[in-house]
C-alpha cells in the first residue's frame, strides 16, 4: 500500500517538473491581478501621460491625481475631460466627449458638471460675479488645486491662500462661522465609522450626513458670512438628528454587549459547576 | 420499547467503558460535533431573512443585525461559530496526530475526519461570500483565484467556482447553494462514516501510560473495549458538558470583547467590485497557503507543494507503518510536525502583515 502510494505521488510530481519551466508568463499574469498585490490602471490617458514622450510639465499629472481625492472615489479623467480612456487612437477625439482643459474663466461650469449646487451659489458670489466679468477672481482649483484635489475642508481657508487676493479679515470671520458646523459634522463622520468597527452601517445617517454637509459647503460658496450665520441653525437641527439616531444606536450596541456578556458568563459558571462535579467523582 | 431504546442507552452510554487515560482532548471531537449543532440552528433562523442577491444580500444581512429580534445574536454566534468550529476541527486533528490514534485499525477514521476537516474549510469559504461585504468579495475573489496557478484545469475551476470572470451574482448563487444545500448533505455523511467507524473499531487509548494494547497483529475485525475503563456516563460525558460550556463561553467572550476580530471594519461596507482595498487577505485559516502561494516564485510549484501536502495529510495513517504511537519516542515525526506548525504559524502572521 505504502509503495503504491508513494509510486502515485511520483507520477503526480513527474509533469509537475516537465510543466515547471512554462510558468513564467502564467506567473506574471498571476502577479498582475488586482488581488496579488499590484492594481493595474488600464487607463491610456495614465499611461501616455506616465510615458517618455510626454511633456515634463504634463507628466507629473498622473501622480498628483492618484494621490487626490478624486482618485480615492473613483473619479477618473474622463469624468472631467471627457474622451475615452480605454482607446489609446480615439482617447481625445470630439467624437468621443473629449473637452480638453478648459480656460480659466471656464473652470467653474467644467466642475460644476458634477458640483451643481456649488456652481449656483459660486456664480451669485462675489468671487463667482467678478470672474464673470472678466476681472481678476479665483475659480475653483486657485483654492483647491487641479489634478492634487484634496479632501475639502475649512482649512483651506487660510491666511495663505486668501491673501494672495485680499486680507483676510473677511474670510476668518467666515471660517468663525463655519467653524462650530464642520466640526460636528467631522466628529459625527467619526462616529459614523466607529459605528461600522461595531458591526453596524448607518446607510441612513452617513447619506443625511453627506448631504447635510454637501448642501453646508454648497452655502458658503456663495462668501455671504450672513446667509452662513441665518441658515446654521438648520444644518444643527439636521445633525442633532443624526446624533441622536448615533446615540441610539449606541445604547442598542450596549445592550447587546451586556447580553452577550451574561451569557458568557452563564456557560463559564455552569462549565465551572461542572467541572467541580468531575473532580469530586474523581475523588 | 419498539426499537430498543433503552437497550441502545444502556449499551452505548451506561455500560459504554473508556480507557482509564484518556485525556481532556478526546472531547474535541464531541465539542465539534456540539459547533457543527450551532451552526446548523444559526444558520437556519439566518436562513430565515438572508437574500441571496447581490442588491439584497447586505441589506438583509444588516436588517438581520439590526431589524430582526435578535438576529444580532443569531449572526454573530453564526460568523464567531464558523471561525472556533474550523478551530475546534484543526485542534481534534492535531491532537490525534500526537496521540498516534489514527494509526491501524483507524486510518479510514483519520481519513474521515480530514475529509470533514476540508468540507468545515469550503463550509467556511462558501459562507464568507454570503453577507456581500467588501471584506467577503475581495476574499472570495483572491480565494478563486488561487486555483488558476494549476495548468490547464486551473483556469475552469476557477470560472466554474465564480461562474464567470469575476465574483458576481452567479459566484453568489453557487456559493450559496454550496453553503446550504451541497455542503450539508455531504458533512452529515461524512461524518456518520467517522462516528460509525469510531463506534465500530472502539476508541483508541493514548500511547502515554500503562495502556497501549494497539501492539497486536491486524489479523481480524476486533472492537476495542475497555471493561475496566472508566464509566461514559456520567465521567466522560461531564467532560465533555463542561468542555461545551467553555466553548460557549469563549464564543460569548470573543462576542463581548474581541467583537472585531472575525470583523474588521471592510467586513462591515457593502462589496464594491470597482473598489479594491488596500489590503486584501483570505480568511485567517486560508492565510498560509495564501501566503505560501505569494512567497514562491513559481505559483504552479506553490500549488502543487499545497495539494501534496494535503495528499500527504490525509493519506499519513498509510504512510506511517511504525508501531510506536508515542510521538515523543519519534524525535523525527515530532521535528517535522513542530517544523510544520512553526510554519503555518509564521505564514498565518505574515499573511495577516
Amino acid at each position: 500500500m505504502k509503495y503504491l502510494i508513494l509510486g502515485g505521488m511520483l507520477l503526480f510530481l513527474f509533469p509537475l517538473t516537465v510543466y515547471a519551466d512554462y510558468q513564467q508568463d502564467f506567473e506574471n499574469e498571476f502577479l498582475t491581478k488586482p488581488w496579488a498585490g499590484v492594481q493595474v490602471e488600464e487607463n491610456v490617458c495614465i499611461s501616455c501621460h506616465s510615458s517618455e514622450q510626454m511633456k515634463p510639465e504634463f507628466r507629473t499629472i498622473p501622480e498628483e491625481w492618484q494621490a487626490s481625492w478624486h482618485a480615492q472615489n473613483n473619479v477618473s479623467c474622463e469624468h472631467c475631460h471627457g474622451g475615452d480612456s480605454k482607446d489609446a487612437a480615439l482617447a481625445m477625439s470630439p467624437q468621443r466627449g473629449f473637452l480638453g482643459s478648459p480656460q480659466y474663466k471656464d473652470v467653474p461650469q467644467f466642475c460644476g458638471k458634477c458640483h451643481i449646487a456649488i456652481l449656483t451659489n459660486f456664480l451669485e458670489s462675489g468671487h463667482g460675479k467678478a470672474l464673470m466679468a472678466g476681472k481678476k477672481a479665483p475659480n475653483c482649483v486657485v483654492c483647491h488645486g487641479s489634478h492634487n484635489i484634496r479632501k475639502a475642508g475649512i482649512d483651506i481657508i487660510s491666511v495663505q491662500l486668501c491673501t494672495k487676493c485680499h486680507s483676510y479679515e473677511r474670510a476668518k470671520v467666515m471660517k468663525q462661522a463655519l467653524f462650530l458646523t464642520e466640526t460636528r459634522i467631522g466628529e459625527l463622520g467619526k462616529k459614523l465609522e466607529e459605528l461600522k468597527h461595531e458591526g453596524v452601517y448607518p446607510e441612513t445617517d452617513e447619506q443625511s450626513l453627506f448631504s447635510t454637509q454637501a448642501e453646508f459647503r454648497a452655502l458658503f460658496h456663495t462668501v455671504d458670512v450672513n446667509l452662513v450665520k441665518d441658515r446654521t441653525g438648520e444644518f444643527t437641527a439636521k445633525l442633532d438628528l443624526i446624533d441622536k439616531n448615533i446615540q441610539n444606536t449606541y445604547s442598542l450596541l450596549k445592550f447587546r454587549k451586556n447580553f452577550s456578556t451574561l451569557l458568557m458568563l452563564t456557560f463559564a459558571g455552569m462549565g465551572f459547576v461542572i467541572f467541580l462535579m468531575t473532580q469530586k467523582k474523581d475523588e | 420499547m419498539r426499537i430498543g431504546l433503552d437497550n441502545i442507552i444502556q449499551t452505548q452510554v451506561i455500560d459504554y467503558r473508556i480507557p482509564k487515560n484518556t485525556n481532556i482532548f478526546y472531547t474535541l471531537g464531541f465539542l465539534a460535533v456540539v459547533a457543527y449543532g450551532i451552526q446548523v440552528v444559526t444558520g437556519i433562523l439566518l436562513l430565515i431573512y438572508y437574500v441571496p442577491h447581490p442588491d439584497h444580500a447586505f441589506g438583509s444581512v444588516q436588517d438581520i443585525m439590526t431589524k430582526v429580534p435578535y438576529g444580532w445574536l443569531f449572526r454573530e454566534m453564526h460568523a464567531v461559530g464558523s471561525n472556533l468550529m474550523i478551530t475546534v476541527v484543526m485542534l481534534h486533528m492535531v491532537t490525534v496526530f500526537l496521540m498516534g490514534n489514527y494509526k491501524r485499525p483507524r486510518e479510514l477514521t483519520w481519513l474521515g475526519g480530514g475529509l470533514i476537516l476540508i468540507i468545515t474549510i469550503i463550509f467556511g469559504l462558501s459562507g464568507y461570500l454570503l453577507p456581500w461585504t467588501q471584506l467577503s468579495y475581495w476574499a472570495t475573489t483572491i480565494v478563486t483565484s488561487m486555483p488558476t496557478a494549476f495548468p490547464v484545469i486551473g483556469e475552469p475551476i476557477s470560472q466554474i467556482l465564480r461562474g464567470g470572470d469575476h465574483v458576481t451574482a452567479t459566484t453568489l448563487s453557487r456559493f450559496f447553494a454550496l453553503h446550504v444545500a451541497i455542503l450539508p448533505p455531504i458533512f452529515l455523511a461524512l461524518m456518520g462514516v467517522h462516528l460509525f467507524l469510531i463506534n465500530r473499531i472502539g476508541i483508541s487509548a493514548t500511547p502515554f501510560g500503562k495502556i497501549d494494547e494497539e501492539k497486536r497483529p491486524l489479523t481480524e475485525y476486533k472492537r476495542k473495549t475497555y471493561p475496566d475503563g472508566y464509566p461514559y456516563y456520567p465521567t466522560f460525558f461531564q467532560k465533555q458538558m463542561y468542555m461545551m460550556m467553555a466553548y460557549l463561553a469563549v464564543m460569548f467572550f470573543i462576542m463581548t470583547f474581541l467583537p472585531t476580530l472575525f470583523f474588521p471594519s471592510e467586513a462591515n461596507i457593502p462589496a464594491d467590485p470597482f473598489k479594491t482595498p488596500h489590503a486584501i487577505k483570505p480568511a485567517w485559516y486560508l492565510l498560509a497557503p495564501y501566503q505560501l502561494l505569494r512567497l514562491i516564485p513559481n505559483k504552479f510549484f506553490g500549488i502543487m507543494i499545497q495539494l501534496i501536502l494535503i495528499v500527504v495529510f490525509l493519506l499519513w495513517p498509510f504512510l506511517d507503518i511504525q508501531k510506536e504511537k508515542n510521538v515523543l519516542k519519534r524525535p523525527v515525526l515530532r521535528g517535522v510536525f513542530l517544523f510544520l506548525l512553526v510554519m503555518w504559524v509564521v505564514l498565518l502572521f505574515w499573511g495577516r502583515t
